[in-house]
């Protein structure tokens, strides 16, 4: 076991010395920073707006609207400006002199057929102009109703919002999360575990390779078996990815709870409807873990024999295709199952081992996982690990020493039966 | 005689295609250095990997130390250099030290010191802390070196360890084999070269094709094979020498050049009669020795055929599933 240890010791150090595992414990939450804030970031659109509003009704229509826009003052300012026959145009040479940023053209028309005109430089803000069209429609339908001689209690209390509230129904308990938090936290943990299962199973299949086209795994096997080897092998990358999740996880919480400095005062209320920080509980991240410590162990025993069989980078990349595929068959599958987690292409997904480490984290977090199922799930994936681990270490160890052709597949069933 | 340190019992492995080791036995005394020996594809590397427990033999058994436990549960008493050398390019010279000590079950203090140590005494002290990649192949080849007998072992067993060195390598190398012999402990090395093996081997088996041809300690050896032998230095002028050398009732077999002649005797024959036939020739000698016959000498008359039969298989040392 002393030696077990000496070879996790030799990957995890060497591998945290590597330049590149700083880069990315340093690049990972930029990056998920950068996905997070964008949509915040884009849709600000550059602030508060200065506008007029050229009243041309002879109402108070147009009083009103300038006060509901004033209401929403994170995105507008707005001056009322009486119509008439040149103010357009001095109004389009002041926003052309950017002394304003646009200017609405409201009439009685506008109560009557519904039609408004706003003139600015920017007209691609979904904010702004998102505001724009709810004050008007809001405006207008009341001054319709009351035009009707409808009782403005009435219409008051007919306008009380709709606020559709969505949320998980998670074991039979109605959950804090709504729907977009579900598909956030389902998107972001398929991604994370086929991104980390990915690199880390290559990772363990590089460093097979390098043991063997080095020549150095001769005198290794002489002193622990491949075994021994391999275990230490895929316990010390792992405790690598481990690390680096480490570092993510508490970067990440630095981020997130210094995102108001980050973007600035204002704004985030808006961005957090279009990404909202799904709550992870105690018990999603366990299963998260599970998931990832499954998914290592499974895939990076068969990129283990994949890199003990092969004898050289190029026949590597060409071997470890088929492995590749089926993680890649289980991240993509995502999108179905979110759509339908309860779908038999869902629940079967999650039963297969080789998919289920990333399709028991999707569709826990859309909320349909019956604990049996995850039980049931779990008792294959590590009867499999235990059948894939035999096997893989069998081509393991008369694939290390092995040099010239890569085996065919008869082949390989020699080395697994001969072994 | 003392119980061999390492009995190897009638071992046969084969791969696909062809046997590689063919029913071998050998047994190496403690406190000697022990060749085995044979032409390029002879076994010899298959043979040890079956020593060290990497290969199971298909038939037979390695014992090793009088203990039925294989090489890989034993490996913190044997230290081993395998023929294609191999360090880890990316790692610190004193890191890589420290870990193949490790995997020989030293603790790592321990192997700190004894690693410094060692850099010291073959004059790497100042390439402790760089990069594997960065060191000479005449370096790199000491670290390995190192690594094998760091934790002091019983036993060292070496794939061609010559090979590849350079004249002060070599001797630096010899060197450390006679004073590790000195303090009892056993060398098995593997080599083709036979004037090196003549120098530093006490013990020797040749093999061919994976099979024994002889064995026994050099002196023996020597002895049983290849009869009297007469080593002629001529000193210019050969006379009619190569008359002399044709007539089979006095020489059996000659091997030489033009300054110089190995010659083995024919049964009954006389030494004498051939330097007088030589001197009367008008022959000029600088040497006329009644001699032992080489190593390399015996080596060729044993596996001559066979080595060219075996060098007509490529490929034989790549199968080895």
């Amino acid at each position: 076991m002393r030696k077990v240890f000496a070879v996790i010791r030799r990957e995890f150090v060497e591998r945290v010395r590597q330049r590149w595992f700083w880069v990315m414990a340093l690049l990972g939450p930029v990056i998920f920073a950068v996905i997070f804030y964008l949509p915040t970031l884009l849709g600000r659109g550059g602030g508060v707006k200065h506008i007029a509003v050229v009243d041309g009704s002879t109402s108070v229509f147009g009083a009103q609207i300038t006060e509901r826009l004033n209401q929403a003052s994170a995105v507008f300012v707005a001056v009322r400006v009486p119509g008439g026959p040149n103010v357009v145009d001095s109004l389009t040479a002041e926003v052309g002199a950017k002394r304003l940023d646009g200017f609405l053209l409201v009439s009685d028309v506008t109560v009557d057929s519904g039609k408004a005109e706003y003139r600015a430089s920017n007209v691609s803000s979904f904010v702004a102009t998102g505001t724009l069209q709810q004050v008007l429609r809001d405006l207008v339908s009341t001054t319709r109703l009351e035009r009707e001689g409808v009782n403005p209690e009435v219409v008051a209390r007919a306008r009380v919002p709709i606020a559709l509230d969505t949320k998980k129904i998670s074991g039979g308990k109605t959950t804090g999360e709504s729907g977009a938090q579900s598909f956030t936290l389902a998107y972001f943990m398929a991604f994370i575990l086929y991104f980390a299962i990915l690199v880390y199973g290559i990772n363990v299949m590089s460093s097979v390779l390098e043991e063997k086209t080095s020549r150095i795994v001769e005198v290794l096997v002489s002193s622990v078996t491949p075994f021994q080897l391999m275990l230490g092998k895929v316990l010390g990358v792992g405790a690598v990815s481990i690390f680096q999740f480490a570092i993510w996880g508490v970067s990440g919480r630095i981020l997130v709870s210094q995102r108001r400095r980050l973007i600035g005062e204002g704004g985030v209320g808006d961005a957090g409807q279009v990404w909202q920080l799904p709550h992870i509980s105690a018990e999603t991240l366990l299963l998260f873990i599970g998931c990832f410590i499954c998914g290592f162990l499974l895939y990076s025993a068969m990129f283990a024999a994949v890199g003990a069989m092969s004898s050289n980078e190029q026949e590597a990349r060409q071997a470890q295709q088929p492995v590749m595929y089926l993680v890649m068959i289980a991240f993509f599958s995502m999108f179905a199952m979110i759509n339908d987690p309860g779908s038999n292409l869902a629940v079967t997904l999650s039963l297969v081992p080789f998919t289920a480490p990333i399709a028991m984290p999707v569709r826990w977090a859309a909320g349909n996982l019956p604990g049996s199922q995850i039980a049931l799930s779990f008792a294959i994936l590590l009867l499999t690990i235990v059948g894939v681990t035999w096997v893989a270490s069998r081509i393991y160890r008369v694939g290390i020493l092995m040099t010239g052709k890569r085996p065919s597949v008869k082949e390989l069933v020699r080395w697994v039966r001969a072994a | 005689m003392t119980t061999p340190i390492l009995v190897v019992d009638r071992v046969t492995k084969r791969f696909a295609g062809h046997t590689a080791v063919d029913a071998l036995s050998l047994a190496v005394p403690p406190g000697v250095i022990y060749g085995l020996l044979g032409p390029n594809g002879a076994g010899k590397s298959t043979t040890i990997r079956m020593i060290m427990g990497i290969y199971a033999p298909d038939a037979g058994a390695v014992q090793l130390f009088g203990d039925g436990r294989g090489g890989v549960e034993q490996s913190e008493r044997i230290g081993y250099l395998p023929e294609e050398r191999g360090l880890y390019p990316k790692m610190r010279v004193l890191d890589v030290l420290l870990f193949l000590a490790e995997m020989k079950g030293m603790d790592r203090g321990t192997a700190r010191t004894k690693s410094l140590a060692w850099l010291e005494r073959l004059g790497l002290s100042d390439w402790r802390l760089r990069k594997v990649n960065e060191l000479s192949k005449g370096m790199q080849q000491k670290v390995q070196f190192i690594s094998t007998i760091i934790h002091d072992p019983d036993l060292v067993v070496m794939d061609e360890p010559f090979a590849g060195l350079d004249p002060v390598n070599a001797q630096v190398l010899k060197d450390t084999l006679f004073d590790l012999r000195a303090r009892g402990k056993t060398i098995l090395l593997s080599t083709h070269i036979m004037e090196q093996a003549e120098k530093i081997c006490d013990h020797i088996c040749i093999i061919a094709r994976g099979k024994k041809l002889v064995d026994g300690t050099l002196a023996e050896v020597k002895r049983s094979h290849g009869g009297q032998h007469v080593l002629v230095g001529f000193d210019g002028a050969r006379g009619d020498a190569d008359r002399i050398f044709a007539d089979r009732r006095l020489v059996a077999k000659v091997d030489g050049s033009a300054q110089y002649a190995e010659l083995e005797l024919a049964s009954k024959a006389d030494a004498q009669e051939i330097l007088k036939g030589l001197v009367s020739s008008g022959a000029r000698l600088s040497r006329f020795e009644l001699a032992e016959p080489s190593l390399n000498k015996i080596f060729i008359d044993l596996v001559g055929p066979e080595a060219a039969t075996a060098a007509a298989q490529p490929g034989m040392e790549v199968a080895r599933a």
